[in-house]
């Protein structure tokens, strides 16, 4: 079909056409390599321990804001640029409440709840009006909508500093030389526990069958009685959900409220998601927790990228992955018949 | 190209333009210029996203290319602005052209986070090369243009980009890139080469964007910092694309005026205030205008057209 | 039918253009800019919204002593007026809204604006305009060296700074460390762009033969999270150095202390005084911080630590009565709001000093021949000077150490080291 290209990264391209393709399975080799070398090292290094440790729970936040935006592309096949807003906004939601109050994780299951309203509002008001007219036109309202959750959040609580006193304490276990505080287990449990649930919803529920139908074939599921909509803006509750434990599980981990918290979290969530694959959630858990990892070690072992290299760095290494597995890591290319 | 409005209006719109420097205060002609500028950008990305289909969230990567060249060579060579704007359009054709290819690989939503990558990227690489280009306490041309220069310089620059623009599009190559837009399949098919007029797309499109970013450091009273494009700037020039839609001059000139007078005149707003305004009100109008119009403002002239019975 | 538009269409167009001329007219003035025989305007611009926010109580806390002072009647029956306006702390929105108070507000002088970069992107502009830009709210040493020489293009004697500037603050640092461990191995964290490189670079200088001792100098890039800034402080650790330095904006410095603790450091810690801010620390301290012993400077008074001081209770009544909003924080020991408050005395004693007859030039008299010595809201002792010699209004800082943990505060100790250039 194609034009004679004779560029090599073509003849790569088909090379691993050939090979099947960088398949499934060659990737689950790569990740348990990784994990056996994370392994080794963190017990020959207690510093090496620590970066891991660290950067697994920093990259988790990393991966369930990546998993609310591969949701949300699921359902409605655009980038919601205001997932980290959103996420930072109940985020301050769950500050005020617990100044009204309420305990931690009182606050905590009523901002999930407020959350999961947000999204379906968000969804059914703002973007379901406008996708069918212009998937260009609903990505803009998401970008109009990050500009002015940052302005109404600053504008209630203001730009400086809140605290938020951490669920998980500050204590610090102390094995084997190593000292790990007990923030960062804390939150690879949360995210993890919320992931799992998420991925339970959709494997072992009616509705997550209902949802999965919706996203992949609407036409067809329409027909069998599922109310497309209702699963569209159900996903969309969900993504707001998981933000939102994004959120809740940055803040500890980065000492201080501020409306700019989720903002870097953002980039590496898009960094994540397509790493793994923009249809692939678990891609995307595993790509942020590759992704927090590997920022963390290189800060530490690799000091020839300084500081200011480090994002254009792991751009680079995200376009040159793109380059060879356009659709991620865990994707799948699809094949479009003419 | 469809948008060529009747050359009366054309007329009366120079007409304005040439008139307004002599009746507004210089502060408004700085804003009148600071359109104009706007204008080239989106005018630019709207080649390559309109036109082409190819969705960037990066050309503030290519204005700050633009910026920069335009500032160091000042510093350095004293060169006439025009000239380092010229420079500017050349570095940026080669850079779009660069990033062009491997964008081939990429589409879609791929593509445009991509660019999102080069966005933030690019304004990091001064604080790397720090001496020779500033830092964070940024690059300072040698001469600094008055309100009235910039005004003219951006306008005429607008004009001749725009007519450039039209003399691609009518041609050839227009039908190349809408072609590529409209099915890529197809256009392949029909013997339209894929990798040519994509990257060439790409390449004209960061070209008029840099040409943009020579006069927007020029408008900072000739001062570049990466603080100035920040991704933000980015995502202002994808909104300018979108709120003009497909096919309208006026639908530019309406993208222009949005993303460069809006965000000033929010901080000014009473209510909110100064202290609140600016991100408040500029993110609100952006979400209304899409829910209005989701077609841009080519759509809302197209049907303005349709229901005048034309 | 096509007629009429075309007429409706040429009588807007004569209107618009009949209102703008009205408007451009209106707007000329004669005398001295911004000054009326009651009002003076002033104007800045400020990280209103936008990531460096957390400054915004400066403006407030100014615009609530013009207040107080406008209350009492003003400076020669003139009252004033601040038009504080948004920068985002983004140089291409400063340009505008600086050419918006100068052209469309025709404020006196642009008083009090924040952000190096900001500043420089006006600063041209402001000085062939013959223009005061005062009291810039950065630490920078352009403001000083470049009334004078010639940068960028030219002297800048219209250009005025305030506060003590960062390579001053950094070789105080320097010498105390020499004077408390000869032999320090010195491990430096620093954000990596000009706020950042200034203080190194002032380190370095302090430290003389000995800037050998800086064993490792880390950079990190705003933004960075905290782990990847644990992950310095690891570094540091690790090429062995027993004091740390950190020159970094607020955030970063929470992260960079609480990571201290945490991997389990006890190195004799300095900070930076933008960073020093009580309300900072006692976050980093709630997050689990040991901060008892760093060392840091203030060059204002402490509302928490001295409270009785007569220019603090006038600090307190004047918030209170004019930005109740602050209240709490200045309770807490904010000193950002002591910081305006003390920008707002220096300005308005150089307006006292410039005369009845006030003019720009009047203005800069005023303000590069000080002697401030009664200034409430600044450390007690200390002056705010300048003279032909002097281009640095303050050249004085006091060394400040963290007692009490959690719910502790900074406390004074030595003398007041003076002569910081």
């Amino acid at each position: 079909m194609a034009t004679a290209e004779t560029s090599r990264l073509e003849g790569l391209r088909s090379r691993g056409a050939a090979l099947g393709g960088f398949g499934p399975a060659a990737i689950s080799v790569l990740l348990v390599a990784a994990a056996a070398a994370l392994l080794v090292g963190s017990l020959r290094s207690s510093t090496f321990a620590q970066l891991t440790v660290q950067g697994l729970a920093l990259g988790s936040v990393y991966g369930s804001l990546a998993l609310a935006l591969v949701l949300v592309y699921r359902a409605s096949h655009i980038v919601n640029f205001a997932q980290g807003e959103l996420a930072m906004a109940t985020t301050y939601v769950a500050y005020q409440l617990i100044q009204w109050g309420l305990s931690y994780w009182e606050a905590f299951f009523a901002t999930l709840g407020i959350a999961f309203v947000l999204g379906t509002v968000l969804e059914v008001g703002l973007i379901r009006p406008v996708l069918h007219r212009s998937a260009i036109a609903a990505v803009i309202v998401t970008v109009g909508l990050f500009i002015l959750i940052d302005g109404v959040v600053t504008w209630i609580w203001g730009g400086d500093f809140k605290f938020m006193p951490s669920p998980f304490g500050t204590t610090i276990y102390h094995v084997g030389g190593v000292s790990i505080a007990r923030l960062y287990f804390g939150i690879l449990v949360v995210v993890l526990i919320s992931v799992l649930l998420v991925w339970a919803l959709f494997r072992f529920t009616k509705l997550g069958l209902g949802m999965r139908a919706a996203a992949l074939r609407p036409a067809e599921a329409a027909l069998v009685g599922i109310r497309v909509d209702r699963m569209l803006a159900i996903g969309w509750g969900l993504a707001a959900v998981l933000g939102a434990v994004a959120g809740l599980m940055a803040e500890p981990s980065q000492y201080v409220l501020e409306p700019t918290l989720m903002q870097p979290i953002l980039v590496y969530a898009f960094a994540a998601a397509v790493l793994g694959g923009l249809e692939s959630p678990a891609g995307a858990v595993v790509g942020g927790l590759a992704l927090g990892v590997s920022l963390n070690l290189i800060v530490q072992y690799v000091p020839a990228i300084t500081s200011e290299l480090q994002l254009p760095f792991a751009f680079a290494v995200l376009l040159a992955v793109l380059l060879i597995k356009p659709s991620g890591l865990f994707g799948r290319r699809t094949v479009r018949r003419v | 190209m469809r948008y060529l409005p009747a050359l009366g209006s054309l007329v009366a719109v120079g007409a304005v333009l040439a008139a307004l420097p002599f009746l507004l205060s210089a502060y408004h002609v700085a804003l009148a210029a600071q359109v104009g500028i706007f204008f080239i950008a989106v005018l630019g990305l709207n080649i390559l996203t309109g036109y082409t289909g190819q969705i960037s969230i990066g050309h503030g990567a290519f204005m700050a290319i633009g910026g920069y060249t335009t500032a160091v060579l000042s510093r350095d060579h004293h060169t006439n602005l025009v000239l380092t704007m010229i420079a500017a359009f050349a570095i940026c054709l080669v850079f779009g052209v660069l990033v062009g290819l491997p964008a081939l690989r990429l589409s879609g939503v791929y593509l445009a986070l991509a660019t999102f990558a080069l966005a933030i990227s690019v304004p990091q690489l001064p604080l790397k090369w720090s001496k020779f280009l500033g830092g964070r306490d940024g690059v300072q041309t040698a001469t600094t243009p008055s309100h009235v220069w910039l005004y003219a310089a951006a306008w005429t620059a607008s004009a001749i980009l725009f007519v450039l623009a039209w003399l691609i599009l009518r041609g050839r190559v227009g039908r190349a890139f809408r072609a590529v837009r409209d099915s890529e399949i197809a256009a392949v098919a029909s013997g339209v080469e894929l990798p040519l007029y994509k990257t060439l797309a790409f390449g004209i499109s960061a070209a008029y964007a840099g040409i943009a970013g020579s006069l927007f450091v020029l408008a900072t009273n000739g001062f570049a910092a990466p603080d100035e494009f920040g991704v933000v700037l980015s995502l202002e020039l994808l909104i300018g694309a979108a709120v003009a839609g497909l096919g309208s001059l006026w639908g530019i000139l309406a993208g222009a005026a949005f993303i460069g007078l809006l965000p000033t005149v929010s901080s000014s707003v009473p209510v909110i205030g100064s202290a609140h305004g600016q991100d408040v009100v500029f993110g609100a109008a952006v979400v209304l205008v899409m829910l209005l119009i989701p077609d841009g403002f080519a759509g809302l002239v197209a049907r303005v057209r349709r229901l005048a019975g034309a | 039918m096509a007629v009429n538009r075309r007429k409706l269409g040429a009588l807007l167009c004569a209107l618009l253009i009949t209102a703008a001329v009205a408007g451009a007219a209106a707007a000329s003035h004669t005398g001295t800019p911004g000054v009326t025989s009651n009002k003076i305007v002033i104007g800045g611009t400020f990280p209103l919204t936008g990531p460096a926010s957390l400054y915004k109580t400066i403006p407030a806390a100014e615009q609530a002593y013009y207040a107080y002072v406008n209350a009492k009647g003003g400076v020669f029956h003139r009252k004033i007026v601040d038009n504080v306006l948004d920068d985002q702390y983004d140089p291409s929105q400063t340009v505008p809204q600086t050419q918006k108070l100068v052209e469309q507000d025709h404020v006196f002088a642009v008083v009090g604006s924040l952000g190096t970069a900001p500043i420089l992107s006006t600063w041209n502009y402001l000085n062939k305009l013959k223009i005061p830009q005062v009291l810039v709210a950065t630490g920078d040493a352009f403001w000083g060296n470049c009334v004078h020489h010639a940068c960028q293009g030219g002297t800048k004697p219209w250009t005025l700074g305030w506060q003590p500037d960062y390579p001053g603050e950094a070789k105080l640092y320097a010498k105390y460390i020499l004077q408390k461990n000869k032999n320090a191995k010195i491990g430096v964290i620093y954000q990596n762009d000009a706020y950042g490189k200034n203080y190194l670079a002032g380190l370095k200088t302090g430290l003389g033969s000995s800037a050998n001792q800086i064993v490792d100098a880390e950079s990190y890039n705003l933004g960075d999270s905290a782990q990847v800034i644990a992950a310095h402080v690891v570094a540091l650790r690790a090429h062995g150095a027993d004091t740390f330095v950190i020159f970094a904006t607020p955030t970063a410095t929470i992260q960079s202390l609480v990571a201290r603790t945490l991997i389990g450091w006890s190195p004799l810690t300095l900070v930076n005084n933008v960073s020093a801010n009580r309300v900072f620390e006692l976050l980093a301290a709630q997050n689990g911080a040991n901060l008892d012993g760093i060392i840091s400077t203030v060059y204002t008074a402490s509302s928490t630590t001295q409270p009785n001081l007569p220019g603090m209770k006038l600090a307190t009544s004047i918030i209170h009565k004019y930005a109740p909003s602050l209240d709490q924080s200045l309770a807490q020991g904010d000193g950002n709001i002591i910081y305006g408050l003390a920008v707002g005395w220096t300005f308005v004693d150089a307006l006292q000093h410039a005369g009845k007859n006030l003019t720009r030039a009047g203005l800069m008299q005023a303000l590069r021949n000080m002697k401030e010595t009664k200034n409430p809201f600044i450390y007690p002792g200390m002056t705010v000077e300048t003279s032909k010699k002097r281009t640095f209004p303050m050249e004085q800082l006091k060394l400040i150490k963290w007692s009490g943990g959690k719910t502790g505060d900074w406390h004074a100790f030595g003398k007041i080291f003076s002569g910081l250039h």
